[in-house]
């Protein structure tokens, strides 16, 4: 448990240091607020009732999920850099490596995701003690799943150059279909079956779900509001989602923790920089 | 602070024992059933050239490189069973930097400590022993990655002690670094090997560096073809030989060729073979005359490795 929080204190302070990084993902989290805030106040959303509250809390979660995957990727470059010889040559238990590096990537990325939310309280969201509680919570549950994710894809890759164009042009797309900034209704009817399978659907719907407060909607009008799906005739609600994700999460949290226990990471050398 | 309680009787024990080592890459074989033993408290050096197997050979001993038959042990412990007590047995400065560049140098030995479970109280003395040790205490604070390449090699160093290691491992530990440098560190290997009661291991390719050590194995092709003391080597393989420089280089040629002895000219300097310094002795009287200076020169473990695999050590 002292490495897993020493893994997680390094990455963190390592995270402050970055400040490049931090200033550059807000921005462009704060452009795509900007810039589809007209979509949504154009014809694309007329069946929204609050198309900008929709917007920001789209973004917000989008902002958790996407880097909570790249801060778990950056176990790369710590597999580049020969850092990873330095922690995998100490006396800890691989495991406790795995989940310091997920539990970093979620802190981190729900830290990035909270300063999204409070630009977002100037913008009209509007969030009391409790459903701010709960808003937090379904981050920490994006962060945890989709570090889990990106650590176990990362490890599988092991540093191969394909991999970051390759994970870009998944996460992107992924992103834009799963109804983070235009909602999923305005979408083409063809790529309906890639929206129910695509995981960041339903954790962007159970955000909004908490941080619009919906509780008191209907199944009708929660479908109406693009938080809950109607697949023929079986309704996904925001609450099924989230367990799909909690469910998903754990086992790539799984899978991680089996492949750092038994991976062998001798290819670690394949990174030998010669003089 | 670190002085582990010394018992007589287990001075000249072995403290890494390697029996039929080998390690395959596909068909490739970088290690090929190779046995030997350091004992506790020596400075033991494996020497090579590059790609000879030594980092394979390193890399098992400190677990993270699995072997593909043989059976290894350090500090008493299994390194395939006992993995974690071998490593906090062990300290390990790799070839390649494996600092955290945006980290402090104190930042980077407080994690090492931290991945170690070392309390946080003995930290800072522990910390700043080392740092004494290597001269770096006044660029505690300064990150890692301001640093030059020789002052990052130093800082590994102590990251590898500050664990108060039995064992400390030293993969190339000058590649890389200007003569000066090279120089420093093996200044602050040896007062380390007096302050504290360790063992170093350590794989080279420059020879003369390897000089310092109790004991040597020379490894070449996966295989060790040599190993002894320094000394004991230079004595099986190598010959003493007399430089001669001359006043008159005709006399001398003439001299040495009429007695009919062996010998390389370059320029005034005459190079003869000689099995000892009696001989030399005799050999000095025959062309004194001649003689401007001289000196009676041992050979080198470089001599040794040319006289072992029949070739210089490749760069």
């Amino acid at each position: 448990m002292d490495a897993t929080l020493a893994i997680f204190r390094r990455n963190m302070l390592n995270f402050s240091r970055d400040r490049v990084r931090v200033a550059a993902s807000l921005a462009m989290s704060l452009l795509f607020l900007f810039v589809f805030s007209f979509a949504m106040k154009s014809s694309v959303a007329s069946q929204i009732t609050q198309p900008m509250n929709y917007l920001i809390c789209g973004v917000i979660i989008m902002t958790v999920f996407q880097q909570a995957f790249n801060n778990s990727t950056a176990i790369l470059d710590d597999i580049a850099n020969g850092f990873m010889k330095e922690i995998l040559v100490a006396p800890i238990a691989r495991r406790e490596i795995a989940i310091g590096q997920v539990l970093s990537s979620s802190a981190i990325a729900v830290a990035q995701g909270l300063i999204v939310l409070i630009a977002g309280l100037f913008m009209g969201l509007n969030l009391d003690a409790l459903h701010l509680l709960e808003t937090i919570g379904i981050m920490l549950v994006s962060g945890l799943t989709f570090g889990s994710i990106g650590l176990f894809v990362a490890t599988v890759a092991k540093g191969s150059s394909a991999f970051q164009i390759l994970s870009a042009m998944l996460v992107m797309p992924l992103t834009f279909l799963s109804g983070a900034y235009i909602p999923t209704a305005a979408m083409p009817e063809f790529l309906q079956p890639v929206i129910y399978l695509n995981p960041l659907t339903y954790i962007t719907s159970a955000f909004r779900f908490a941080a619009m407060h919906m509780e008191d909607l209907s199944q009708a009008q929660l479908v109406q509001e693009g938080v809950a799906y109607d697949i023929g005739g079986f309704i996904l609600t925001p609450q099924l989602g989230l367990l799909v994700i909690v469910t998903i999460g754990l086992c790539f949290l799984a899978l991680c923790v089996r492949k750092f226990d038994c991976a062998d990471f001798s290819a670690v050398r394949t990174f030998r920089h010669h003089h | 602070m670190c002085e582990r309680e010394r018992r007589d009787d287990t001075v000249s024990e072995s403290i890494i024992e390697v029996e039929h080592l080998t390690k395959r890459y596909g068909n490739a074989t970088a290690v090929d059933d190779i046995s030997f033993s350091v004992s506790e408290g020596s400075i033991f050096s494996f020497l090579g050239p590059n790609g000879a197997g030594k980092s394979t050979t390193i890399n098992t001993l400190c677990t993270i490189l699995d072997k593909t038959s043989g059976r290894l042990r350090v500090g008493g412990h299994d390194v395939d069973r006992e993995r974690d007590l071998v490593r906090k047995d062990i300290g390990i400065v790799f070839q390649e930097s494996t600092l955290d560049s945006k980290l402090t140098v104190e930042e980077n030995l407080e994690f090492h400590c931290a991945f170690y479970g070392m309390p946080r109280r003995n930290m800072s003395e522990s910390i700043d022993f080392v740092l004494d040790l290597v001269g770096l205490r006044d660029r505690r604070n300064d990150a890692v990655g301001s640093l030059s390449g020789g002052m990052r090699r130093r800082v590994e160093i102590a990251r590898g002690l500050v664990h108060s290691p039995k064992v400390l491992f030293l993969d190339e530990p000058t590649a890389g670094l200007d003569p000066q440098t090279r120089a420093n560190v093996w200044d602050y290997i040896g007062r380390l090997q007096q302050q504290r009661d360790i063992t170093i291991f350590l794989t080279t390719h420059y020879m003369d560096e390897a000089e310092i050590s109790s004991s040597v194995a020379i490894i070449d092709h996966g295989k060790i073809v040599a190993s002894g003391t320094p000394d004991e080597l230079k004595a099986r393989f190598t010959k003493e030989s007399l430089r001669v420089t001359a006043n008159d280089t005709n006399d001398m040629t003439e001299t040495l060729r009429d007695s009919g002895i062996r010998f390389d000219r370059d320029g005034y300097d005459f190079k003869i073979p000689v099995e000892g310094s009696e001989q030399a002795i005799d050999l000095l009287n025959k062309v004194r005359e001649d003689i401007k200076c001289f000196e009676v020169t041992k050979g080198s473990l470089n001599d040794v490795f040319l006289a072992v695999t029949g070739r210089e050590v490749r760069e």
